[in-house]
């Protein structure tokens, strides 16, 4: 029909993507490995020249990597820490979303309770630590309640400006549709607040890492934490960067593999 | 009056300010057609959204007839992260009506199309047929033709007319636009003064095949309110 002459549909877009999707992601993990290579070569050269066990180089890293994993439990440790990463992840998402979309949306809970966001969000992280470990023992429980402790205000923070950002628009466009309350939150509610949650999810990932790793150190029996401790007092630092290494390749393969597609996957409908 | 819309405001007013609208009372028969008219920020559209329903905080009462009342917004508020096809899909539960619906307002192949990715004449078509998809005997519209170009004003405006002719719905209209309102209405009302009151309510000369020909248009345009 004549209108549609006027405004051609944009033909392609829809397929563009998918295509662009692969390269990006190829051309990235090829400059990235290059970008490594250096690095490497660097550290071997520096290694070499210093020649001393307090800078191992990449080979002694890898054979320490491998003794750790034939007689030290390595994927053992490596596996507690991440499930102690996830457990305290996953809680301080759940709660902190929860609180965080409670004051966005009432601004009495916000005056009321706003002040202890502020507080909780600058209650250094070894506090929390150290109140929860002398208030609760040395235990699993408590040792992940600090980690969440120190996560649940940041995600509160952002989630609560998700909150506060939702269209009014939208919400009455759902009302005079007559949407129901699954539909709204599908729909409409939970696309708006994607964006907050990747915010919080990769912030929030970045401190749970490194908090685990204290907790793990000051009160836990096992976990890449307290490995790093002891192999600290034995003065093994290639022991140490054997973890180190493990550590950044696990958190590198979450990112990749995890948080960037989905983020791709929410944000697919942006022009 | 039985099945159709009856409007009986005393005031409305938002917290705290002077009232936006005075006494305004009309009624309007199932299946007709009113424009209302007057100057941008009169309240035309605080009018609109208390009599869908979405601002019930004002004195006075307005029925709307038994059955659905459809809202089109002046922005076209579709889900930016839904295609057009889900966004009407949403509303009426069933993804083939959707498309048929859509095939109606002339987007049978855009249905696919996220928004951001059409035009706005393409978005305005697409939430006319998210108001059509809940059946309604009422269709409230917001400026439905402001900044579309002409060919996609005129589309729009066929559909309009369409969409009327097959749904029976009676409709309002808003629009800062006199011819605007002479060529897709039966009735004009029209608002004025502040607090905004009805200043007239006309009954248009012209046979809805009439108001198809533009020079009618302008001869009661010039009729009405001057040159």
């Amino acid at each position: 029909m004549a209108a549609d002459a006027a405004e051609p549909v944009a033909s392609g877009p829809e397929t563009r993507p998918a295509r662009r999707r692969g390269g990006v992601l190829g051309a990235r993990l090829g400059w990235t490995g290059l970008s490594l290579l250096g690095f490497g070569l660097v550290w071997a050269t520096l290694a070499a020249l210093i020649g001393s066990d307090e800078l191992p180089g990449p080979v002694a890293v890898w054979e320490a990597l491998l003794v750790q994993i034939r007689t030290d439990g390595y994927l053992g440790h490596l596996g507690a820490t991440l499930a102690r990463v996830a457990a305290a992840f996953g809680l301080a998402m759940v709660l902190g979303s929860a609180l965080g979309l409670a004051l966005g949306r009432s601004a009495a809970l916000d005056r009321a309770f706003g002040g202890w966001l502020t507080l909780f969000l600058n209650l250094p992280a070894l506090v929390t630590i150290i109140l929860c470990y002398v208030w609760f023992g040395l235990t699993e429980a408590a040792a992940l309640a600090a980690v969440a402790v120190n996560k649940i205000p940041n995600v509160a923070a952002t989630l609560r400006e998700g909150a506060r950002a939702l269209s009014r628009d939208l919400d009455e466009m759902a009302e005079v549709h007559r949407l129901s309350r699954l539909d709204r939150l599908r729909h409409v509610v939970l696309p708006q607040l994607a964006p907050f949650f990747a915010v919080a999810a990769r912030n929030g990932l970045a401190l749970v890492w490194k908090i685990v790793l204290v907790v793990e150190l000051l009160g836990r029996p096992n976990g890449v934490g307290f490995q790093l401790h002891s192999y600290f007092q034995l003065f093994d630092v290639a022991t140490i960067l054997a973890y180190a290494f493990g550590f950044i390749l696990v958190v590198q393969a979450i990112e990749l593999l995890i948080l960037e597609p989905w983020e791709r996957r929410a944000t697919r409908w942006r022009r | 009056m039985s099945g159709g819309l009856s409007v009986a405001i005393r005031e409305k007013r938002f917290a705290g300010g002077p009232p936006v609208l005075g006494e305004i009372a009309f009624d309007l028969a199932p299946g007709e057609r009113a424009a209302l008219i007057g100057p941008s920020g009169i309240g035309k559209s605080t009018l609109i959204g208390m009599i869908a329903g979405l601002d019930r905080d004002f004195e006075g009462e307005i029925r709307t007839p038994p059955g659905r009342v459809a809202m089109v917004f002046q922005t076209p508020r579709l889900l930016p992260w839904r295609t057009l096809a889900e966004n009407v899909a949403i509303v009426c539960g069933d993804p083939r009506r959707a498309r048929a619906l859509l095939g109606e307002v002339g987007l049978a192949d855009a249905a696919h199309l996220h928004p951001e990715r059409v035009s706005l004449g393409m978005q305005r078509r697409a939430a006319l047929a998210r108001a059509l998809a809940v059946d309604p005997v009422a269709i409230l519209l917001d400026e439905p033709l402001v900044s579309l170009d002409p060919a996609s004003a005129e589309a729009m405006r066929g559909l309009l007319d369409a969409a009327f002719e097959r749904t029976g719905a009676l409709g309002l209209i808003a629009t800062h636009d006199r011819r605007e309102a002479l060529v897709l209405a039966d009735r004009v009302l029209e608002f004025g003064g502040r607090p905004a009151r009805l200043v007239s309510d006309r009954r248009s000369p012209l046979s809805r095949a009439e108001r198809r020909e533009r020079g009618a248009v302008e001869a009661l345009h010039a009729d009405w309110f001057g040159a």
